[in-house]
């Protein structure tokens, strides 16, 4: 076994032949500031895990360490790397996938004393006792992913949706009556909806810039502009300035295409 | 204006104090600046034009050292030549550049009474490089001349035998010794024989060259002798019989010939003056020249020479439209201006005694373009046929509207783009063959102008084929160019060549007429003497025909309406060829006409068998992907008027739009119908894609997996509606719709402003909503939005320029054989750079010929300043002046932000420049491995076209990726991956092998998916190339060995490592090796060096069959890739591998 800066590196093998075997190197994730959600002496932390490598798989190969919590990964170590990675994926109706890159995984063992097992592993076998790989690749992935994910049974897909929208129709519901009744929530916030006597204007970004410009425009018709002497000869001057200005910002054009050789025509 | 001005860093609009304070540092301007501020608008364009043409002069400028070495060799050649003395030539062991009719000895030199004299752009002082020529001229004294010399050459032998002498005496010279001594023709022309003299001097030989120009006096002769209409030829030198009772034919040509030299003293007098210290005269005739060099109209016998343009500035002086002042872009301006806007087919004059009209018209109706020089005696522009003329008005036209758009940079594209005349003409006739011509000149030349010519074979062949085509084109053919190329200069001592026994033109078409099938004739009845002529003119091709509208006239059909539209291209070049063998006897063979050779990449493939395909369309075997999208887009067409047409849908459909690349004529790969369905599922090869957008209404929900699912229950609606009311198939994919009608397949998408919204819905932390891009709303937008838009901007585009649509199909197909895919190098990108070169005025003719679209593709590819240079498509010129300056400027100050190859439409405003593209595709370095493969493809299209024996390139050329710079070749099994049904000239690694045409199911590209992943996966280990269109090969480049080298431990580098002893790590490629198999696991047919793949196809010249590739699995264990061997050929890879490496090293 090789360890290396702490860490336990094992092969990761898709077959019991597997000769030029991927690298996993592992160790018990500890850091200072602790995610609730990677409990400290139970959570193992690999690094180098290969793209292709499911949640599933790597559940399959360390359960044999003990029964496991959860399984997530993210694209580096990090905090809220894992909610990036996730992030979008698992929704239904939509296609966003985890990238697939080489990503590091953290396993929670619901014991702590499953670590020491998994870290005393020789390798990490990715086949059943029959030799063959679980990591389904290949036609049989692709036909899978076809025939489950890209093509939509009509029937089962209406199901599906009517459910989610009756989900759906009941927590706006639920909203709406919140919104209505106007009553402070135990840390004393009120709901303020689109509706009712007391309704709030939208908070959107495009909302306050109206808002916002409606008040300089006032401002401005009150300003005059070139009524006293110093302005026009202001203006006069800023003229010059814009024309200096322009003039300069081409030379440097033009010195930024020189160093490009474009002035050579044959 | 190198004025420094302190400038205020920023304009404070805060304070008011603090503005004060800041103003005080802006200088008063003084007088003088104001003024050269305001010049710089009134005189030039703009800031940005006359800084340009500042740097280009500058650039231009002749360094010292060759002033210098000019002034000391004209100092010392004149000592030379009042050295020599007269004499008798008794032998001469050079060869004299002429054919004489007497032997040259015998022959009495006279020394020449007149000092040498600079001559042209060394006279004028607007000398341009890299290769810069001074003309000198020698004037033979006036006694050396007799009386008779005039006639039957006699003038011009005399001549050749004078710059002999001298070059003989030269050679003798000490001084002169070392030179390198050629003779050349001036302007290809053989009774213009050149001394080129390459002084041995080693500061300047590279670069510099003297031509000695032999001279006479204008007063050798008889004034009047060599008006036009006189004849100095005689029949009789030929040996011809001439009926005395007829007047003898005039020879212009000659006598214009002749008056070159005898006028050249007195007009280069009156050029002197008129640019001797007028700075801005000389800079605005360089910048002429560099125009017209770069336009390539200046070579050759019919060439528009650089010094007509001198000439024409003084004119334009003299009658006061040119004022003395005037700064050079000025100079230029005027010249382009009045070149497009004056006729000189009438005759202009630059004489000094006035010419009255009728002498000029009588005058000038002895040549196509007349142009009288100071004396009044000589037209600089006597060789000059009309097309030609033509062009140069055409281009100078275009010039002035460059400069007149103020929306754009016009500069590069008036000087610095290369615009070589093959790329700008649509058709090439190439006649090379020796015999062929001789019998054509002397069956077919009228005797007069071989008198006129003196027998110089090219004008005689210019003016007969042009006669001929012009009249047998008409309207079809807007104008004829001829395309020279300069002859080469021989040593002295070798005979000179024979010149003009090959011609080449160029055809610019008339897209409107060119491509009609029918060439109409006169009525029979009501003018029997037309039709007959008719019927002549066009041999058995005419017949007698009665049309539709009950008329009864000669015609010639050349082929049917229903043709498509790439044999209907053709039409031209049957006529040609017909009119050709008819009038002068040649056959087809013999001559090489040019169009549509590489048409042939899109054309279906032949190994798919169009007969056995069950469909009620008409197909042709021959057929292309550009006849094949009429039908699909006519299937949409009816598809979408059934859409239109469902009843009790909840919403109604408002607008439908098709984005595939079909729907704008750009799918590379012939689409033909059919998809069905099998065992439940569609089966498709290309699936066509169709984005609507429904009516309003309130009720949609505000979260974005309720509106999918919303939107997902209305596509099942309409699926289940269009199968009750249309009877068509569906099924719902994730993708949208697929719906099956007569046998194309298409994928239904619906857009909804609202899902749009939500993409972009952000709250920020003071919890105000904000809509910001991302990369998912702008794919989103660009897919349902924008693609719409262009899409439809493309299509009309096509309407327009009927060229458009086959030119991306060739481009798209080229990229493609190149292993380029969507991946690398985004499809988009090619298509708006095409509608870029077409709406973009780069040549007064658009183009009418996809093989010049492609050609002019290629050039932009590798002529582009892709750092500097943003293509902007302002469709339907909805992008205001403002816009695109703002745009611009934000492109130039802030370069990074912007993806190396930048494309911005007027419809993608807000997005401007990062919609198409991404920094990964195409990256810098496919980028430059993109140009790189242009340039070389230009290359070989251009030496073919200019050469005069070699045939155009064969698609193969240039449609076949070199094999050539890749590490390894991943095979699949041939058996999986179904070929394009494009016409396939093979692939770079393996043998032919047998062709599958099986459908893949509808939306499963698991090759380009696969390939995805590895990019998505692998991108910094290696690269990955493969051919979109039906390749059965993944090439992979490594990435640089450094890459590969051990480094320390790193919790954030470890991707792919594995530790390698001393605490480091290192990336191992078999690791990765075994990576990419376990991901290709059924596809992968074995893995192998190209050298290996090589050596194997070179063992098997048989087609390898693979129809039992279970045997072959079995053989594959053996098949290892073996390290040392691959390091063993390593040193053996050629240029194209290195450059691979050097650019990827260069990107890191």
């Amino acid at each position: 076994m090789v360890e290396l800066e702490g860490y336990v590196v094992v092969p990761l093998r898709t077959s019991p032949q597997a000769q030029h075997c991927p690298s996993v190197y592992m160790r018990e994730h500890f850091i200072r500031l602790m995610d609730p959600n990677k409990p400290k002496g139970r959570t193992l932390f690999l690094i180098n895990v290969p793209p292709y490598v499911t949640e599933d798989s790597l559940r399959m190969v360390f359960g044999r360490a003990g029964s496991i919590e959860a399984v997530e990964f993210a694209a580096k170590p990090g905090k809220e790397e894992t909610i990036k990675w996730y992030k979008g994926t698992g929704e239904p109706f939509s296609t966003t996938k985890p990238p697939f890159i080489f990503k590091v995984a953290y396993i929670v063992f619901e014991k702590s004393s499953s670590i020491g097992k998994a870290l005393a592993m020789q390798s990490i076998d990715l086949f059943n006792s029959s030799g063959e790989c679980i990591i389904k690749t290949g036609m049989e992935l692709w036909h899978e992913e076809y025939e489950s994910n890209y093509i939509l049974d009509a029937r089962k897909t209406k199901l599906q949706i009517s459910k989610y929208m009756a989900g759906y129709d009941k927590r706006e519901r639920a909203a709406a009556e919140a919104a209505k009744t106007g009553e402070a929530d135990a840390d004393g916030w009120v709901t303020v909806g689109k509706e009712g006597r007391n309704a709030g204007f939208e908070q959107k970004a495009s909302v306050i810039g109206r808002l916002e410009e409606k008040v300089a425009k006032g401002n401005k018709t009150k300003e005059l502009k070139n009524f006293y002497t110093f302005q026009i000869r202001e203006s006069k001057m800023q003229n010059i300035v814009e024309m200096r200005k322009k003039f300069e910002e081409d030379k440097h054009k033009i010195k930024l295409l020189k160093q490009s050789r474009r002035f050579k025509p044959f | 204006m190198a004025r420094k001005v302190p400038l205020p860093t920023a304009i404070p609009k805060k304070k008011k104090f603090q503005q004060r304070d800041d103003t005080k540092n802006v200088k008063p301007p003084t007088l003088e600046e104001m003024k050269e501020l305001r010049d710089t608008q009134n005189l030039f364009h703009s800031n940005l034009f006359k800084l340009q043409v500042k740097e280009m002069l500058e650039e231009l400028q002749l360094k010292q050292k060759y002033t210098d070495f000019i002034e000391n060799w004209m100092e010392s050649f004149t000592v030379f030549t009042r050295q020599l003395k007269d004499g008798l030539m008794e032998w001469t062991h050079l060869e004299i550049p002429m054919r004489l009719s007497q032997k040259p000895t015998g022959f009495v030199f006279s020394k020449p009474n007149r000092d040498p004299y600079l001559i042209g752009a060394a006279a004028t002082g607007t000398l341009l490089g890299p290769k810069i020529v001074v003309d000198v001229a020698l004037e033979m004294p006036k006694e050396f001349l007799h009386k008779e010399d005039y006639l039957n050459l006699r003038y011009d032998q005399k001549r050749a035998l004078y710059l002999t002498y001298v070059t003989e005496r030269l050679k003798e010279s000490p001084a002169y010794a070392q030179d390198q001594f050629y003779f050349n023709y001036y302007a290809n022309n053989p009774l213009k024989p050149v001394l080129e003299l390459i002084p041995v001097n080693k500061q300047v030989n590279k670069h510099l060259q003297v031509r000695v120009f032999i001279t006479a006096p204008l007063s050798s002769f008889k004034s009047g002798r060599f008006v036009p209409w006189n004849n100095n030829i005689r029949p009789s030198y030929y040996g011809d019989e001439w009926d005395e009772e007829e007047p003898l034919p005039s020879t212009q040509h000659y006598n214009a010939n002749v008056l070159f030299d005898l006028t050249l003293c007195e007009n280069q007098a009156h050029l002197d003056k008129a640019f001797k210290g007028r700075r801005n005269f000389q800079d605005g005739l360089l910048l002429l020249k560099v125009w017209l060099r770069q336009r390539q109209l200046d070579i050759g016998y019919s060439g528009f020479g650089a010094h007509i343009l001198a000439a024409f500035i003084v004119y334009l002086n003299t009658q006061r439209i040119l004022h003395q002042s005037s700064s050079s872009y000025q100079v230029a301006r005027t010249v382009w201006n009045q070149l497009a806007n004056t006729d000189w087919t009438k005759g202009i004059s630059l004489a000094l005694v006035p010419i009255q009209t009728e002498e000029l018209t009588k005058f000038a109706r002895h040549y196509d373009v007349c142009f009288i020089d100071f004396t009044g005696q000589h037209n600089l522009c006597a060789n000059i046929p009309l097309y030609l003329y033509q062009r140069v008005r055409e281009e100078a036209k275009l010039a002035v509207e460059l400069l007149n758009d103020m929306k754009l940079n016009s500069f590069p594209l008036i000087f610095m783009q290369k615009c070589p005349l093959y790329s700008r003409v649509d058709n090439i006739l190439k006649i090379s063959n020796y015999s062929c011509i001789n019998q054509m000149l002397t069956l077919h030349s009228q005797p007069r102008f071989k008198y006129d010519f003196a027998k110089y074979g090219y004008p005689q062949l210019l003016h007969l084929i042009t006669e001929l085509l012009k009249k047998g084109l008409a309207e079809r053919v807007h104008s004829i160019v001829p395309l020279e190329t300069a002859t080469p200069a021989w040593p002295v001592e070798n005979k000179a060549p024979v010149i003009g026994n090959y011609i080449q033109l160029g055809l610019i078409l008339q897209p409107e007429h060119a491509y009609e099938v029918l060439n109409k004739g006169p009525a029979s009845n009501d003018d029997p003497e037309g039709a007959e002529e008719f019927r002549r003119f066009w041999g058995e091709k005419s017949n007698l025909r009665r049309f539709q509208d009950g008329s009864i006239t000669e015609a010639v059909v050349w082929g049917t309406a229903k043709d498509s539209p790439a044999k209907k291209r053709l039409i031209v070049r049957q006529i040609v060829l017909h009119l050709l063998e008819h009038h002068l006897q040649l056959d087809s063979k013999e001559v090489q006409y040019i169009a549509g050779e590489l048409d042939q990449v899109y054309q279906l493939s032949p190994w798919f068998k169009v007969d056995k395909l069950k469909t009620q369309l008409s197909l042709d075997q021959d057929t292309d992907a550009e006849a094949l999208s009429p039908h699909v887009i006519r299937c949409y067409d009816e598809f979408a008027r059934q859409l239109h047409g469902l009843n009790d849908l909840p919403l109604e459909i408002v607008s439908i739009s098709g984005v595939s690349p079909i729907f704008r004529y750009c799918e590379p790969q012939p689409v033909l119908p059919q998809a069905r369905l099998v065992e439940n599922r569609i089966l498709a090869s290309t699936i066509q894609r169709v984005v609507i957008q429904l009516g309003q209404s309130g009720k949609w929900p505000t979260e974005l997996t309720a509106l999918r699912a919303l939107k997902t229950a209305f596509l099942i609606e309409i699926g289940e509606k269009l199968e009750a009311q249309c009877r068509l198939h569906w099924m719902m994919s994730a993708d949208g719709l697929l719906v099956l009608k007569q046998g194309y397949c298409f994928v239904i998408e619906l857009a909804h402003n609202k899902e749009l919204a939500l993409l972009k819905q952000e709250v920020t932390d003071t919890g105000i909503t904000t809509y910001k891009d991302n990369a998912t709303s702008r794919s989103l937008e660009r897919q349902h939005y924008i693609l719409p838009k262009v899409s439809g901007a493309l299509h009309s585009l096509h309407q327009t320029y009927s060229a458009f649509g086959s030119t991306v199909l060739l481009a798209k197909r080229w990229l493609a054989t190149q292993l380029l895919d969507d991946g690398l190098w985004p499809d988009m990108a090619t298509e708006l750079l095409v509608a870029h070169l077409f709406q973009q005025r780069y040549a007064p003719q658009s183009i009418a010929a996809p093989q010049t679209g492609f050609i002019r593709f290629l050039q932009l590819i590798a002529h582009s300043d892709f750092n500097g240079e943003l293509f902007l498509l302002n469709f339907n010129n909805s992008w205001q002046d403002q816009q695109i300056a703002d745009l611009e400027h934000n492109y130039r100050s802030n370069r990074q932000s912007f993806p190396p190859l930048t494309v911005a439409t007027s419809y993608d405003i807000q997005h401007a420049g990062r919609l198409w593209t991404s920094d990964q595709s195409p990256s810098q370095r496919v980028l430059g491995h993109v140009t790189r493969l242009a340039r070389h493809g230009l290359d070989i299209v251009e030496t073919s076209l200019m050469s005069k024996d070699l045939r155009f390139v064969r698609p193969a050329q240039l449609f076949r990726a070199s094999n050539e710079g890749y590490d390894l070749v991943i095979q699949f099994k041939p058996d999986l991956v179904p070929n394009t049904l494009s016409y396939d000239l093979g692939s770079p690694f393996v043998s032919f092998s047998q062709p599958n045409f099986h459908l893949p199911r509808a939306g499963s590209d698991y090759i380009a998916r696969i390939v995805g992943q590895l990019r998505s996966a692998y991108s910094d280990f290696a690269a990955f190339f493969y051919n979109p269109h039906g390749g059965k090969e993944l090439a992979i480049v490594w990435r640089p060995p450094t890459d590969f080298a051990a480094k320390p431990f790193k919790v954030t580098e470890l991707n792919a490592c594995r530790p390698c002893g001393n605490r480091r790590v290192q990336v191992s490629k078999e690791t990765l090796l075994e990576e990419f198999k376990l991901l290709l696991k059924d596809f992968y047919l074995r893995i192998a060096t190209p050298e290996e793949l090589k050596r194997e196809q070179r063992e098997h010249q048989q087609p390898k069959r693979y129809f039992n590739t279970n045997q072959t699995e079995k053989s594959r264990p053996e098949r290892k890739v073996r390290r040392d061997r691959k390091k063993e050929a390593l040193p053996k890879r050629r240029i194209r591998r290195s450059a691979l490496k050097a650019l990827i090293e260069l990107e890191k």
